[in-house]
């Protein structure tokens, strides 16, 4: 038995010996970008506008910013852009009526769904009503990958002090449905209430729902 | 009519919803939704599964329970003309899903493809006549790169009145009720003190080796497109978990691990992990994990340096040392032995015993190599086909029956019906005429060689054994293979006197060929009962006929002559390939996981008057299971309450006597039983309590607590 127990063990040691060589050749596998934390400060970015025009958050110090990522094919983003109700848009007149920053992010990567010439891009809000106060072509994926954005549309609102209080949901419905948005409550909405009274952002984030960004 | 009227209310209201969405997807729905049930008929009062199937174009997906990062679940909305109440109609049973990684490390959905059934429970009012209806909106989100939402009008409708099962869709609800994950029978922690997190899954003698585990959770703690490294020990497995950025767990972490091993069906298991610390045992090795989850089968390439169970493997390694001495005694490889290695024991005798031990090292040495780069080009083959996937688990009735030919005709040639392969005996014996360490060495390469065709029944059984097994327990079977052939001549370099004992090649070798002729005859017949329960005994016919045609084959073969030898060659392949084919019989008794559900014995014994008596004049208590494969509630009452280890523990400490009546094939003394409790069909539940002379019969749906509760009370 001593030579079967040396063969014993001469087999399992190669076998170790092959694992090893094995689990040295793992791949590591990609990390999910670490998205930046409600709470804390909003990541800084530079972006190019549809006009050509160069923005950074920076540039809006002071000011309430809302980033609202899209994707015009996306049947979520048209469910809050159908006219009637004109959900999305009623709630940028709204912001720009309130002196806030709204920001269309497009991150749809060349050729994917919803990515847009910047002519397009103006033409798109032109024949939408829309009032963004900038629409950022981000075909890159740089900036949605900085904020975590997962879906379109997906959510963000950041202080005039450059704290992110919201990440999420535009609101508690996940569907695209057009006749669900009356009965939905709207994050967006109930998170600048909160601001305005002074209060803590009562929900700071929710699960967003919608079409994948087409990073 | 009512449809047609129901149409033009329903166009109305989604009028303003199409004008936002710009074209109406009516015509050109990316999938097929249509409702299907496991009966014809209903009765008042009864419970049976409907069931929403959903076909979908190639590359298109609808969501999980959970979607993931995006996506939205499927639903099904009642509608006016449904003649039942709202609370009659249960939740979807969600199937297993499998991963679909939309952004690779950044995007990450859960979901299915191709086909999939979402079955639920419909109980039918008491006072029901005339006829039950179901109409409802099918309402999905399918995409592929883009998403389309879309509706689809399903509806069902089912007389009232003897219950009938429709056999076919309940075998097709049967079988996805099946891949729904039932409860993990082991334990389940999540450690969240520190980043990553650690799922610690407990599983006492820990998870098939090869095992990829994913854990898809039911809400948003965790980072959908995160890996999820994976460990493993004697006790269970565990995985770490990223946190979603807001994620934290509230009292438990609740969702389906989902388990994939190279061969097998994917199996899932519902868990709900508790705050704690990580069990024991459950991380003692690293696994590499490959991306496990993402296929709707069994993942393809089985992972080289997978999990290995060392044990397991050190088993087989050993039996493989055995089958190497054994190949020592064949008729083809001692007569090597004979004539070089013991020519040279006795040529180094006379000289030096150091020079002789080199020489035991180097035979051995060749032996090794010969055997490696046979294990080299299995793993490639192995690679090219990928029939890694095929797996030792005997649950692929082709395989099954290929296997029990080629063990069949093994022990034709054992018995000395054939001849095979006497070119190569020639081969290499100018190599091996060579004096010193490189003569010792091509020696033992021509001990592999000319032994190659007695090696190659040793080999196919070992083969058989690590074929589904990861590459390094494949050659650790290879090289123990080899060293044990080796291991004589090795030990006679080291003790030079014992080359007088060596038996000298005679007669008695054909003897004992012949002798290991008639356990391969016996493995034959045990695999043959394996194909009969994989495919029934048409398979079982046609293997057999497959090996008389391979006699045949030989027979004709032998006889010479380029057209006999044609003929023979085709019916050779004929004898192969027909009875796989035949076997191959889409399966519709429930795999995967209800097997998995619980792996303990399922019923104690069949069902028969004469043995329940046998049981309650023992005073024992009795449960009797009246089921079939094709029925679908049956399956869930298996998957939820029967199979779950709360109740056959329950069982056990009452000392039930638990009889199964399988229904699926027609059995007179099972229907007339059934026409005696005036039952329509299966599933029919009895209880006898110790003592009882006449059952009860219990409801259709049962609960755990239902059967614990008679058992215990």
């Amino acid at each position: 038995m001593i030579l079967s127990r040396r063969h014993l063990s001469l087999a399992a040691g190669m076998a170790a010996a092959v694992a090893l060589t094995a689990g040295a050749l793992i791949a590591s596998t990609a990390e999910a970008a670490p998205a930046p934390e409600v709470g804390a400060a909003a990541p800084e970015f530079t972006g190019t506008t549809s006009f050509g025009e160069t923005v950074s958050l920076s540039d809006f110090e002071g000011k309430t910013v809302i980033l609202e990522w899209t994707n015009d094919g996306c049947p979520f983003v048209k469910k809050h852009y159908a006219a009637p109700p004109s959900n999305m848009q009623s709630l940028q007149k709204s912001a720009s009526a309130d002196d806030i920053v709204w920001l269309s992010v497009i991150s749809s990567r060349p050729g994917s769904q919803g990515h847009v010439s910047p002519e397009a891009a103006n033409q798109l809000t032109t024949s939408r009503s829309a009032a963004p106060a900038h629409v950022i072509l981000d075909e890159s994926g740089e900036i949605g990958r900085l904020y975590g954005a997962k879906t379109t549309p997906h959510m963000f609102i950041v202080t005039p002090e450059g704290e992110l209080v919201y990440d999420g949901a535009i609101d508690s419905i996940p569907s695209a449905r057009v006749e669900d948005i009356p009965k939905a409550d709207n994050y967006v909405t109930a998170a600048l209430d909160d601001l305005e009274a002074g209060n803590p952002v009562a929900t700071p984030s929710s699960k967003p729902y919608g079409c994948a960004v087409k990073y | 009519m009512t449809g047609f009227f129901r149409r033009i209310a329903m166009a109305a209201i989604s009028l303003s919803a199409l004008a936002g969405l710009g074209h109406a997807q009516m015509d050109e729905r990316r999938a097929e939704a249509e409702l299907i049930a496991d009966r014809v008929s209903v009765a008042p009062g009864d419970t049976f599964y409907a069931a929403l199937k959903m076909t979908m174009d190639e590359g298109w997906h609808v969501y999980w329970q959970n979607a993931g990062d995006a996506g939205l679940p499927p639903r099904l909305i009642l509608e006016e003309g449904t003649s039942l109440p709202e609370d009659a109609v249960g939740a979807f049973l969600w199937p297993l899903p499998h991963l679909i990684p939309v952004v690779e490390g950044e995007i990450m959905d859960y979901g299915y493809d191709d086909e999939v059934i979402f079955a639920f429970p419909v109980t039918v009012p008491e006072d029901a006549s005339g006829e039950v209806r179901l109409v409802a909106e099918a309402d999905y989100l399918i995409c592929e790169s883009i998403c389309i939402p879309e509706t689809a009008d399903v509806s069902l409708t089912l007389p009232v009145g003897a219950p009938i099962e429709n056999a076919v869709a309940g075998a097709e609800i049967g079988k996805w009720i099946a891949r729904v994950p039932v409860d993990f029978a082991g334990e389940a922690r999540i450690d969240d003190a520190a980043e990553p997190w650690t799922l610690s899954l407990r599983q006492p003698g820990g998870f098939p080796e090869g095992a990829q585990i994913r854990f898809f959770p039911f809400k948003h703690e965790i980072s959908h497109p995160a890996a999820q490294p994976q460990k493993a020990g004697a006790e269970g497995a565990s995985l770490s978990l990223t946190p979603d950025r807001a994620g934290s767990i509230a009292e438990t972490l609740d969702g389906v691990i989902r388990i994939d091993v190279p061969g097998a069906e994917p199996v899932g298991y519902e868990i709900s992990a508790s705050r704690g610390e990580a069990f024991a045992g459950t991380a003692d090795r690293n696994v590499q994990s490959a991306l496990p989850g993402t296929g709707a089968g069994a993942p393809d390439g089985a992972g080289d340096g997978a999990a290995l169970g060392w044990q397991r493997i050190a088993t087989l390694a050993f039996f493989a040392l055995i089958g190497g001495i054994i190949l020592n005694l064949m008729p083809c490889v001692l007569p090597v032995l004979s004539m070089k290695a013991i020519g040279m024991v006795q040529a180094a005798s006379t000289g030096h015993a150091g020079e002789l031990k080199s020489h035991g090292l180097w035979y051995t040495g060749g032996v090794l190599v010969s055997f490696l780069a046979l294990a080299g080009a299995l793993l490639a083959v192995r690679q090219a086909t990928g029939s890694a996937t095929l797996g030792f688990q005997l649950q692929h009735a082709p395989t099954v029956a290929i296997l029990t030919l080629v063990m069949f005709a093994v022990g034709l040639w054992l018995m000395g019906y054939f001849e095979l392969g006497s070119s190569v005996q020639n081969l290499g014996g100018s190599l091996a005429n060579r004096s010193g360490a490189a003569g010792a060495f091509f020696t033992g390469i021509l001990a592999a060689v000319v032994g190659a065709p007695c090696v190659g029944p040793f080999l196919g059984a070992a083969l058989g054994a690590v074929i589904g097994q990861p590459a390094p327990a494949v050659i650790a079977v290879f090289l123990a293979m080899g060293f044990g052939m080796a291991l004589p001549f090795l030990i006679l370099s080291f003790v030079p006197g014992l080359h007088r004992i060596l038996p000298k090649p005679g007669k008695w070798m054909d003897t004992l060929k012949q002798a290991f002729a008639f356990p391969m005859f016996l493995t034959a017949a045990w695999l043959l009962s394996v194909v009969a329960g994989l495919a029934g005994a048409g398979a079982v016919g046609w293997t057999l006929a497959g090996a008389t045609t391979l006699v045949f084959a030989i027979w004709l073969g032998r006889q010479g002559g380029a057209v006999r030898k044609g003929v023979a060659a085709v019916a050779l392949g004929a004898a192969f390939i027909y009875p796989a084919v035949q076997a191959n019989v889409p399966d519709t008794s429930v795999a995967g996981s209800s097997e998995a559900a619980f792996t303990g014995a399922y019923g104690e014994a069949a069902w028969s008057p004469e043995t329940v008596e046998a049981m309650l004049a023992d005073g024992r208590p009795v449960f009797v299971d009246f089921t079939a494969s094709w029925c679908a509630s049956c399956q869930v009452n298996k998957l939820t309450t029967l199979k779950t280890r709360k109740v056959q523990d329950a069982f056990k400490s009452a000392n039930v006597a638990f009889l199964v009546a399988d229904f699926t094939q027609k059995d007179p003394m099972i229907a007339e039983e059934l026409k005696l409790r005036a039952r329509a069909g299966v599933p029919m539940y009895l209880w006898y309590p110790a003592g009882a002379s006449e059952p009860q019969i219990l409801p259709e749906l049962l609960t755990q607590e239902l059967v614990i509760g008679l058992v215990e009370g």
